[in-house]
């Protein structure tokens, strides 16, 4: 598989909604012209109707086992992840039911991290940022039923596994994602993050000192901008 | 590979990772990094709201694959919303419209571009007086300027408005009324020195999360920022807010006057200020359509105000009388910085103007006005509201900056900017928007004298209030005739008779106008899909079609086509063909031809390559000694606006009554022209939710953003519910004199209504809450009222089945 196709890999959790929505769920509100592909109408009563939590979530991330298969974990967790997100880069979506009002229940459990039977709540990375929901919203509303998936061919970025982002083996890998927004690395890769994602030198704080930001996808990364071949000088497209 | 075999083999190969997924992954050790080196990435404001958001889009292999927030951009800081997180998405919906389609026996059937470019000139001569064009603030500047010279210019015709009229236009004779001109004085940097803001009916945190967390996230960093929300129900908003302060629909106006009056009872106003800035100002009774009203004394003024003290107050709005006194307190003070911001709470209302002038009023009498953080501030709905129709002028009686068609003067610039005869363009003021509908769904020998409408990037079939009336009555009227530009079948497309597919966001050249006078850029990245074309060069077509057909508008003072573009080299281009309108950058032409404009009321822009360079630029944009462009944020402060007079402090040299001062408005507090009653006892208020944009056409096709919020709901109060004996989930009716609709109710959802309240989210094709809205509007801006109209609320009994 080339690098381009691995990365365009489209998540298997939505195709998987996508099929469970499916049948008598897949009717289209959106007009179609007549005599171009037109889809089927659900039947507006049918289609309309509300649920207590209707569509399948996410599976709640398990808890970080110590396993000596860590490269399991880890090839999961990277699915659980990239599960979550429309791309790499796109914020997750919320794997649960919310309070639509009163938001700052979110803390509750994502503030420092939290680990309750099979459930595991990361710590926020960006605490500076206090409107979660502007960028986070529920993977399914957990009051009505989605009339239709919609059908959309996006295929975003997707993190890939290719044996390693190193100057020499035995160099620390790159990040692989970018760092805005990342201020504690430990969300994802401390003790209450995701399975396999623990380095084994937790008592190192300074990441970056050794891991380089990637300077193809990262803002942050001082070469960004000379690698990001933006429009400086204002040349349009034909 | 193809698009469709990639889209086949990205299915497959999905699916056999999920096998592998479920059969328990044995995949070696492998370390995952993201190299990217094929995406390049570029700059281009947000698709959606008026924010104006900068995001980087990704591109590889000729489709977008990424987003992230722009690091170098003044609004955002690399933040976004989750709608602009998912913008790429939009233009990879399974239907988007690929080929023109033409109405023939009742059913929409593919034809040719060529077709379709005769079929909307020969409707242009049918009778150009009856062609009418209707545009949007999602139109770029660019097609703005091509909208606005096409009719008025080219057709003498003004039939030419847009969907900001139903969005900002109060705004805009706020402004206009207050300052003498258009747009605010502010910025969004007021936010993050401000110490109090104000929402006036203003659900930010989700209608412009973006802004609305440079406010709360300066929490985080340890600093005081006081939050007062003024609000017809709970919102996310209210979550964040220190004080809550709950009205009933329609009394904004005698809160405002509650604050004033205790300003001037309490001589607490800013006497200096107003001395040396304000006259006052109130409507003639003899002339009470005359938007410039009558000069008042300060006595009379404080005469005026006199009966809202805060008890009369607390009877009109329900806020108690000690809360309008915490305001006018905090609006007494000199030591602290107050921001007032709002949008379609107090615009989308029959007292539009007054209550803008209103809140425009309280921040000049107590001069918390002009310095970094002391503003009153609109927000707009649509990205370039202010870029392309505010400043453009795209809509019924305007010309582009800021003059009106009415003025002679401002004609003749207009003629001599586009090298047009002397006396093409039109005196009369054309159709406003409720107007224009109204006589394009009446028949002709009823006096519906509007027989074609061409409607560009916008969805009025969804967005117009009263549906029936306004669009649906067009449906088996056989002389009438609807083109529709868009991306995606819509409730407007579903009555076209001509639908043109359209190029979407960076399928295209861009610029758009954001809320706070930024004037942004943006580079075609991809290509649109199948015969989708630029909109610009859709009406740039027509244009040409009519003037090969002899049309006498089509031609300039020359004899020349009126859209004549040339090379570097001076030769003429001939844009109307599509395989040439990228040979020269057609926006820079058009851009460069429409910036003469900006200098009347100076609102001066750079020249298209700054804006190319910079994430935007905020007007007035004035180069300075050494040859860079320099932008302004507070405008008529002399410390940042070069326009202002040495040693004037401020200065409102656009000022209505030409001293350089502004007017202090006073307006009544008046009832509202449809309220609950014995047969409909509800207020239904209508509003968006964070997830959808505007109509929901384009961020109803993105998984994440349908998933979260699939359908409309009515929200509506515990208590309410109770008396009807319905529980969430559970379907009830809404009536109103002008239609009725099913939706589920949800208590205790999104926000929370008051007793005697229920909202509605419009963004649902399928539940088109519009159908029931009241289509009276300002008597000054023409923008009706979608906050506030009397419903019934009754209970639908249903069959098991439908729970």
């Amino acid at each position: 598989m080339n690098p381009t196709t691995r990365r365009r890999l489209t998540a298997a959790l939505p195709l998987a909604w996508a099929s469970l929505a499916g049948a008598g769920l897949a009717g289209s509100l959106i007009v179609n012209p007549p005599d171009l592909d037109p889809a089927p109408r659900a039947d507006p009563q049918e289609s309309r109707r509300w649920v207590s939590n209707p569509v399948p979530r996410p599976a709640p991330l398990a808890p970080p086992v110590l396993t000596p298969d860590r490269a399991a974990a880890f090839s999961e967790s990277l699915e659980a992840r990239a599960g979550l997100r429309a791309y790499e880069g796109a914020p997750p979506v919320i794997p649960h039911a919310i309070k639509d009002l009163d938001l700052r229940t979110c803390r509750t459990c994502h503030a420092t991290g939290l680990r309750t039977g099979d459930q595991l709540a990361h710590a926020v990375s960006h605490t500076h940022l206090a409107n979660c929901t502007q960028c986070h919203v529920e993977a399914a509303n957990h009051q009505f039923a989605p009339v239709h998936d919609p059908a959309n061919s996006f295929a975003g970025i997707r993190p890939q596994a290719a044996g390693g982002f190193r100057a020499l083996s035995g160099s620390p890998p790159n990040i692989p994602h970018t760092t805005f927004m990342r201020t504690n690395c430990a969300s994802c890769h401390g003790p209450h993050g995701y399975p396999g994602l623990q380095p084994d030198h937790l008592d190192r704080l300074n990441c970056v000192q050794c891991h380089a930001l990637n300077a193809e996808f990262d803002q942050l990364s001082p070469a960004f901008n000379a690698s990001a071949r933006e429009n400086p000088t204002g040349e349009q497209r034909r | 590979m193809t698009t469709v075999d990639r889209r086949e083999f990205i299915k497959s190969a999905a699916m056999s990772a999920a096998v592998a997924a479920a059969a328990g992954s044995t995949r070696a050790f492998a370390l995952p990094v993201l190299t990217a080196p094929g995406v390049q990435w570029n700059k281009a404001p947000c698709r959606f709201c008026g924010t104006g958001c900068h995001v980087l889009v990704g591109v590889e292999d000729g489709r977008v694959v990424g987003i992230q927030g722009d690091l170098k951009a003044d609004v955002n800081k690399g933040l976004l919303c989750v709608k602009g997180y998912h913008v790429g998405q939009i233009l990879y919906g399974k239907d988007r419209l690929t080929t023109p389609l033409l109405r023939k026996d009742g059913r929409l059937v593919p034809i040719s571009w060529e077709e379709a470019i005769d079929t909307v000139a020969r409707r242009v001569l049918k009778d150009p007086k009856g062609f009418a064009m209707y545009g949007s603030g999602q139109w770029t500047i660019p097609e703005g300027c091509a909208g606005n010279k096409f009719m008025k210019g080219g057709l003498s015709s003004n039939h030419l408005d847009g969907n900001p009229r139903l969005c900002m236009s109060s705004a805009v004779t706020g402004f206009l009324s207050t300052y003498g001109v258009d747009e605010p004085a502010g910025v969004y940097d007021d936010l993050d020195q401000c110490d109090v803001a104000i929402m006036w009916g203003n659900n930010m945190a989700e209608m412009h999360p973006v802004v609305f967390s440079r406010i709360v996230d300066r929490r985080s960093r340890g600093e005081k920022v006081t939050i007062i929300d003024f609000g017809t129900r709970r919102t996310r908003t209210t979550d964040h807010a220190d004080e809550f302060l709950l009205f009933k629909p329609n009394s904004d106006l005698a809160i405002a006057n509650g604050i004033a009056h205790l300003l001037v009872q309490n001589n607490a106003y800013d006497k200096d200020f107003v001395a040396r800035h304000c006259n006052f100002r109130q409507l003639d009774p003899e002339k009470p359509d005359a938007m410039q009203g009558k000069p008042m004394t300060f006595d009379e003024y404080a005469a005026a105000l006199a009966e809202y003290t805060p008890e009369r107050v607390e009877q009109i709005s329900g806020v108690p009388a000690d809360k309008i006194r915490l305001l006018a307190a905090l609006f007494a003070r000199r030591d602290i910085r107050i921001t007032s911001l709002w949008c379609m709470g107090m615009n989308q209302h029959t007292r539009g103007t007054a209550i803008n002038c209103l809140v425009h009023g309280i921040h000049l009498l107590s001069g918390h006005f002009g310095k970094p953080g002391d503003a009153p501030t609109s927000l707009t709905g649509q990205p370039s509201a202010c870029g392309t129709v505010r400043e453009v002028g795209t809509l019924c009686h305007l010309l582009p900056g800021g003059r009106l068609v009415a003025n002679e003067d401002h004609r003749k610039h207009a003629e001599g900017f586009w090298n047009l005869p002397e006396g093409r363009i039109n005196p009369k003021p054309g159709y406003h928007t409720v107007l224009l509908f109204e006589k394009f769904c009446t028949p002709t020998d009823k006096g519906g004298d509007i027989h074609t409408l061409w409607v560009q990037v916008t969805n009025p079939g969804q967005s117009l209030p009263n549906l029936h009336k306004l669009f649906k009555a067009k449906k088996g009227l056989e002389d009438k005739f609807l083109i529709v530009s868009d991306v995606y079948p819509t409730a407007t497309t579903e009555l076209a008779d001509l639908v043109l597919p359209s190029a979407l966001w960076v399928e295209k050249n861009g610029m758009y106008g954001n809320s706070e006078r930024r004037t942004q850029q943006w580079f075609k990245m991809v290509d649109p899909p199948g015969q989708a074309r630029d909109d610009c060069w859709q009406t740039i077509a027509v244009a040409r079609r009519l003037f090969d057909l002899g049309f006498e508008g089509m031609k300039n003072k020359d004899a020349e086509f009126l859209f004549t573009f040339k090379d570097k080299g001076g030769k003429p281009v001939p844009v109307w063909d599509w395989n040439h309108y990228y040979d020269i950058n057609v926006d820079e032409a058009f851009f460069e031809e429409y910036r003469p404009f900006s200098k009347l009321k100076q609102k001066d822009l750079a020249p298209y390559a700054e804006y190319a360079r910079t994430r935007g630029l905020r007007w007035p944009v004035v180069q300075q000694p050494d040859g860079s462009w320099r932008e302004t944020r507070w405008r008529f402060s002399e410390f940042d606006d070069p326009y202002v007079k040495k040693g004037a402090g401020t200065q409102f040299y656009n000022s209505v009554t030409k001293d350089d001062k502004a007017l202090v408005w006073f307006r009544p507090w008046e009832p509202p022209p449809e309220g609950p009653d014995a047969d409909y006892p509800y207020w239904l208020c209508t509003g968006r939710v964070l997830e959808h944009w505007h109509t929901g056409s384009m961020t109803r096709r993105v998984p994440q953003l349908h998933r979260a919020m699939p359908a409309a709901y009515v929200e509506i109060s515990s208590t309410d519910a109770a008396r009807l004996g319905v529980r969430s989930g559970e379907r009830v009716a809404l009536v109103s004199r002008r239609g009725r609709l099913e939706l589920p109710c949800w208590i205790g959802g999104r926000g929370d209504c008051p007793e005697g309240t229920v909202f509605v989210p419009f963004f649902d094709e399928s539940l088109l809450i519009n159908e029931l809205t009241l289509d009276a509007h300002d008597p000054f801006s023409k923008q009706p009222d979608y906050k506030k109209c009397a419903v019934r609320v009754e209970r639908v009994v249903t069959t098991g089945a439908a729970r």
